[in-house]
């Protein structure tokens, strides 16, 4: 049986102070978006500060465990165990604070009216470890099962040539980088300044601003 | 209306459904984006009532609450607060509860197919007031259904057995028309046997609706 207790789940901690538990990777779910989350500690967050604008994602939250303190726009809600906040607009700016150390929030969501697509985030989560590890070849692993599904995705392709560059594959580099330019000509800039790409600057074919 | 609702899962009043007590979330919510459901019981009841996901759905079934037996194709497992059970389309399952007050939440889908609310939860939660004898706040419940439903023939269906019941022929033909147009194959078969639709029978119209 595909059964696993929320507290078995993979723990990958992001730099703002919540923990992202990866449920739908565990299962590889592909029809609905889910996932978990927990504080680092009590008082820290527990869901990033976002919106859904970009995915235009309906979300619900739920408090599996402890307290959290969700803020949506301008208002604050203190929710308990079995209590919900069920996010219609994806422009609703959202995110929450834990109450208690062990609080766990259930996240689920996905675009009304289009079949789910996994969401291209959960490869650049995925890869933090790997990433803040300098584990360059698994995390540039991640990226790629990720564009075997996404093959255009922007994010995907930059944040691969940036792992890349790093790794010491210039070539590499060089046309992931070329290719989420094309996809999204805005980001040549960003790529003049980003470090990430201090070795490749130089090399013929890096995008121009 | 802001764009956010929050909601208690205790503040739901459980609806009587297959054995089983329905909290009816999706249905509360309006959530568009997956099916979302759970299931309340007291230790030895049904929480799931057993059935495989004919539609295709992928199932994720999480104990918010209490501990639970899961039951899926041949093996069980004991299921407590905070355990997620994945089950694919086409697999026998259900889960009973071990503990009073034992809630479990239920989330669906169909790969590669937007989600599409068929309203059967929005049905079990008017049926459940027109047994208890609110009959109007059922009736009201399924209109609402119908005008959201993007096509379940169950809704007009069973509208059209209530009006039947209640002396109302010409809303229940209508209804039973509608019925036909969604999915004329089951609504005859259902139309054969069903008890609550004797009333209509010796009416000319029966006749022509089935012609």
């Amino acid at each position: 049986m595909n059964v696993v207790h929320v507290d078995e789940l993979d723990r990958i901690e992001m730099p703002d102070g919540f923990v992202w538990r990866p449920v739908r990777r565990r299962f590889d779910i592909r029809a609905f978006g889910v996932n978990a989350y927990t504080p680092r500690e009590a008082g820290a967050q527990v869901v990033e500060e976002h919106t859904e604008k970009t995915l235009g994602h309906e979300e619900i939250y739920l408090v599996l465990r402890g307290r959290a303190r969700f803020t949506l726009d301008d208002d604050v809600h203190e929710l308990g165990q079995g209590q919900l906040v069920h996010v219609r607009d994806p422009a609703v700016r959202r995110g929450a604070v834990a109450l208690d150390a062990d609080t766990v929030v259930l996240a689920v969501g996905g675009k009304p009216g289009e079949a789910y697509e996994i969401s291209a985030w959960e490869a650049m989560f995925a890869a933090v470890p790997a990433m803040q590890q300098e584990r360059w070849d698994e995390a540039i692993a991640i990226h790629e099962a990720a564009l075997e599904e996404r093959p255009d995705h922007p994010a995907l392709l930059y944040n691969l040539a940036c792992m890349e560059a790093r790794a010491g594959r210039p070539l590499d580099a060089l046309l992931h980088l070329q290719r989420a330019v094309e996809l999204e000509p805005s980001w040549a800039e960003h790529a003049q300044r980003d470090s990430d790409f201090a070795s490749i600057r130089d090399e013929p074919g890096f995008p121009a601003a | 209306m802001s764009g956010y609702t929050i909601l208690s899962l205790d503040e739901l009043e459980p609806v009587p459904h297959r054995d089983s007590n329905l909290l009816a979330v999706r249905d509360a919510l309006g959530f568009r984006a997956a099916g979302i459901n759970a299931w309340r019981a007291d230790a030895g009841g049904q929480l799931i009532p057993p059935h495989e996901e004919v539609s295709g759905n992928e199932e994720l079934y999480v104990v918010v609450r209490g501990r639970a037996t899961f039951t899926v194709g041949e093996e069980t497992a004991d299921a407590t607060a905070g355990t997620l059970v994945f089950v694919p389309p086409r697999v026998m399952r259900t889960a009973h509860a071990e503990e009073a007050g034992t809630i479990v939440l239920a989330i669906g889908g169909t790969v590669g197919q937007p989600f599409v609310a068929h309203g059967w939860d929005t049905y079990a939660v008017a049926d459940a007031l027109r047994r208890s004898g609110r009959l109007e706040e059922g009736r009201a419940v399924l209109r609402r259904a119908m005008a959201d439903s993007t096509g379940f023939w169950a809704l007009p269906y069973n509208a059209a057995c209530w009006e039947a019941l209640a002396g109302n022929a010409d809303a229940a033909f209508a209804h039973l028309h509608s019925a036909l147009e969604l999915n004329e194959r089951d609504v005859r078969e259902y139309m054969e046997h069903d008890g609550d639709l004797d009333s209509l029978r010796g009416d000319p119209r029966w006749q022509e609706l089935l012609e």
